[in-house]
């Protein structure tokens, strides 16, 4: 797809924005949603498969974006980290809370992930260059299954022990290892 | 393990649980546990930042999908919303120091003040003041046994303002009491709602076309304690699906009165 090939932004812009946005500037925040929001509905869409929630997730989190740009700290970590945060979280308390406005009987959670958010089609789309990729491969293959599914997906331990029939202890020692693993891998 | 103990924890379990964090693995009260911890801990923020920069090479692979061209439109009108709705005129009494952020540009003063935690912070304070004067004036002006009410509960926007409150009474009335103008677009209202049970779902129990005192018409539903009140913002005629659709402009849940 010509979208995948769009390179995103340098940080350095996002963070102009972002305070550019705190002193009340909303056109940094128009310059923040053209170069992220597709790419933010994307990410929203694997963790929410609706398209009308991701779209909610989004644009909750402009307004937070917004709302907290005076908090963004660049000292503390990249503007592009700390908008994907909002996002995220902003997804999760949809993805979680979201019985509160269910049309259907069907939690969100369980419906069927599009092949694309499989773990090892995730996994394949990796760019070599991170050193994410060649850490994430050190592990067995169902271990970091569990580590995409819990990021892509954003399903709960609870979630993760019912889809693959497992204790939940044990799904959670795994995550818990495999973390511990990748992060003497990552350095 | 309780993210309460997070500095006695050794560096690997303080990693694991930092990346726990970032994945969003970590649910209910551990997070909120999590995330004051985060505010005391840079060490654990830092923790958390690195993990988030990792699994970004993960974001980076869903496949964009363009937003619709109304979009856009929808952020601008609820900044606008939001901006409006949060203008109580009780904001001069209460604005203390600002935070020692460098100065902002004296024309942002306005957006300065609106992302100021202090002041939300004073507004939130003020706000449940005005709901206490607004409980007591209530009280005194109107028979005690018959209007006093048995359950409350205060509506909070997203930014902790009390937005209004709800008054359940023995008689089986229940009033929604306004505590901030709230700003309605035009052909948009009010809608209220109440959720008891989420397998039932949320049911609609008030429109209004502004902010303004209005009994709730809960007739034959269930009332009880942590009964989740919310207002969210309609198309003029309710909500064509009968669920809420638009943005959430203030919730809360019921607590009995003492």
């Amino acid at each position: 797809m010509a979208m995948n090939t769009v390179v995103p932004p340098k940080a350095t812009d996002i963070e102009t924005a972002l305070r550019d946005c705190a002193s009340g500037d909303k056109l940094a925040l128009k310059r923040i949603y053209d170069a992220e929001a597709a790419r933010m509905i994307g990410v929203a869409q694997r963790l929410l498969k609706r398209r009308a929630l991701a779209e909610e997730a989004v644009q909750d989190a402009f307004v937070l974006i917004w709302r907290h740009a005076t908090r963004f700290d660049p000292q503390r970590g990249a503007g592009l980290t700390w908008i994907y945060a909002i996002l995220r979280n902003r997804s999760l308390s949809i993805l979680r809370d979201e019985k509160r406005t269910e049309t259907t009987d069907m939690p969100v959670a369980e419906e069927t992930a599009s092949e694309e958010d499989d773990p090892e089609t995730v996994m394949s789309k990796l760019s070599d260059a991170k050193a994410l990729r060649a850490c994430l491969e050190t592990l067995p293959p169902q271990r970091r299954g569990i580590v995409l599914l819990a990021f892509v997906q954003g399903l709960t331990h609870g979630e993760i022990a019912g889809r693959l029939k497992m204790p939940i202890g044990t799904v959670k020692s795994w995550i818990r290892r495999s973390l511990i693993s990748l992060k003497e891998c990552l350095g | 393990m309780s993210p309460s103990s997070t500095r006695s924890l050794g560096p690997e379990e303080r990693t694991a649980l930092a990346g726990e964090y970032a994945l969003g693995l970590i649910e209910g009260a551990d997070l909120t546990a999590f995330d004051q911890q985060l505010e005391a801990d840079p060490d654990l923020a830092a923790a958390v930042e690195r993990w988030r920069v990792h699994f970004a090479a993960i974001d980076a692979t869903a496949a964009p999908i363009e937003p619709p061209a109304a979009l856009w439109s929808r952020i601008e009108t609820e900044l606008a919303t939001v901006a409006q709705q949060a203008a109580p005129t009780s904001m001069s009494s209460v604005a203390p120091a600002r935070a020692s952020r460098p100065a902002a540009p004296a024309a942002s003063r306005l957006s300065d003040w609106w992302n100021s935690l202090f002041l939300w912070r004073g507004a939130a304070v003020a706000g449940a003041l005005a709901t206490i004067v607004l409980a007591a004036g209530l009280l005194n002006a109107l028979d005690r046994a018959r209007r006093q009410p048995v359950m409350v509960a205060v509506l909070m926007t997203e930014a902790s303002v009390a937005a209004a409150v709800v008054n359940t009474f023995a008689d089986g009335r229940v009033e929604m009491v306004p505590l901030q103008a709230i700003h309605v677009p035009e052909g948009k209202a009010l809608e209220i709602w109440t959720l008891w049970d989420r397998a039932v779902g949320p049911r609609s129990v008030g429109l209004i076309e502004r902010a303004r005192s209005t009994h709730l018409r809960l007739d034959q539903l269930p009332l009880g304690k942590d009964q989740l009140f919310e207002i969210t913002l309609e198309p003029a005629t309710g909500s064509p699906t009968g669920r809420p659709t638009g943005p959430i402009i203030a919730k809360g849940t019921t607590a009995q009165a003492l």
